[in-house]
């Protein structure tokens, strides 16, 4: 039974006068943009969903992309140690010795103490080597 | 042999028949226009329960948006007799969501130091006063009908103002109210009488 239909008191018929009433008097600009969402709910029910099956017809192309990703890695990892193509050529060294210093305490001491003649010892070296090596 | 090819799964089927396509279409298009109804018929009183709820107008919009767009999204396709108690339980969860998230950032914005001299602002002795006027309002006008009425909606709690206004504006019955607010039916009805027993209260018998 439906509250239409039910028996009602005054005061429930007059509440339900009232609230049907201020339904009424809302006002244009809400109406408006009530209308608005109802249309775009609409174009969103209107828009074709994708069903679960139909992304099977992605398998092949991610399959294909799953096993060249495969055949990537292997092939890198079964690289020997000296073709390691990242850490390669002169600053390989460089960046090893950079690592090891700053590893090591003593070279950290070495610095702290502020010991010159040793930076100038090793800059002579250095000047003295290009030297011989272009004369 | 025209009614077994109906009746074969359609992954033997030729991909489209034209007279198919064409009732699909039609189907969908009558299922849209049916929703459209539907909405159209809803949105208004779903706003005024969704405000009455949030005091809120902006909020009340979305809320009554975001409850169309995902029964539109989600259950369009259920049978139309299921979308008034959906769509009602739908808003009902949205604007729980709002009020939950209104109250972790009252407690957020509670903890910054200018809102504690805001905090005097919100008492009004005037308004807080006893009203003057002869208890219960026997007349008044229709504009003030409504907004004693609003006043009296919004101070009740929230599942007897959901099966005050789900019964008298929207007109569902008990059974579907019941589905619409989640709970039975024997609670659909003690929050319907208390809450009438509150607005009794609050507007008096003669209301209008």
């Amino acid at each position: 039974m439906s509250p239409a239909d039910e028996p009602v008191s005054a005061f429930e018929r007059n509440v339900r006068t009232v609230l049907e009433q201020s339904v009424q008097h809302i006002d244009a600009r809400t109406r408006s943009r009530l209308n608005q969402a109802r249309q775009a709910a609409l174009a969103a029910q209107a828009a074709p969903r994708r069903a679960w099956w139909r992304s099977l017809a992605l398998m092949p192309a991610a399959g294909a992309a799953a096993a060249a990703l495969l055949v990537a890695v292997t092939f890198m990892q079964h690289r020997g140690p000296g073709e390691l193509p990242v850490l390669e050529g002169p600053h390989t060294a460089v960046a090893g010795e950079d690592y090891d210093l700053l590893a090591d305490s003593e070279g950290l001491d070495l610095v702290e103490n502020g010991d010159g003649q040793f930076y100038e010892w090793a800059a002579a070296q250095a000047d003295n080597g290009e030297s011989e090596s272009q004369g | 042999m025209f009614e077994f090819a109906t009746l074969a799964s359609p992954y033997s089927m030729p991909a489209a028949l034209h007279g198919d396509a064409t009732l699909t279409d039609s189907s969908a298009q009558s299922r849209a226009r049916a929703l459209n109804q539907f909405l159209a018929g809803v949105e208004l009183k779903a706003f005024k329960i969704a405000q009455a709820a949030l005091r809120h107008e902006d909020d009340a919009l979305d809320a009554v948006q975001d409850a169309m767009l995902q029964l539109a999204r989600a259950y369009a396709d259920r049978p139309s007799q299921e979308w008034k108690p959906l769509f009602y339980r739908i808003l009902e969860n949205r604007i729980r969501d709002m009020q939950r998230r209104r109250t972790v950032r009252g407690r957020v914005l509670a903890w910054l130091p200018q809102r504690g001299e805001d905090d005097d602002e919100d008492y009004d002795p005037i308004a807080q006063a006893p009203s003057p006027e002869p208890q219960p309002v026997k007349r008044l006008e229709l504009g003030e009908a409504m907004a004693a009425l609003e006043k009296a909606l919004g101070e009740l709690p929230r599942r007897q103002q959901q099966a005050f206004l789900l019964r008298t504006l929207e007109g569902m019955d008990v059974a579907e109210t019941a589905r619409a607010m989640g709970c039975s039916e024997g609670s659909v009805k003690t929050h319907y009488f208390r809450a009438l027993q509150a607005l009794r209260a609050q507007l008096g018998e003669f209301y209008l």
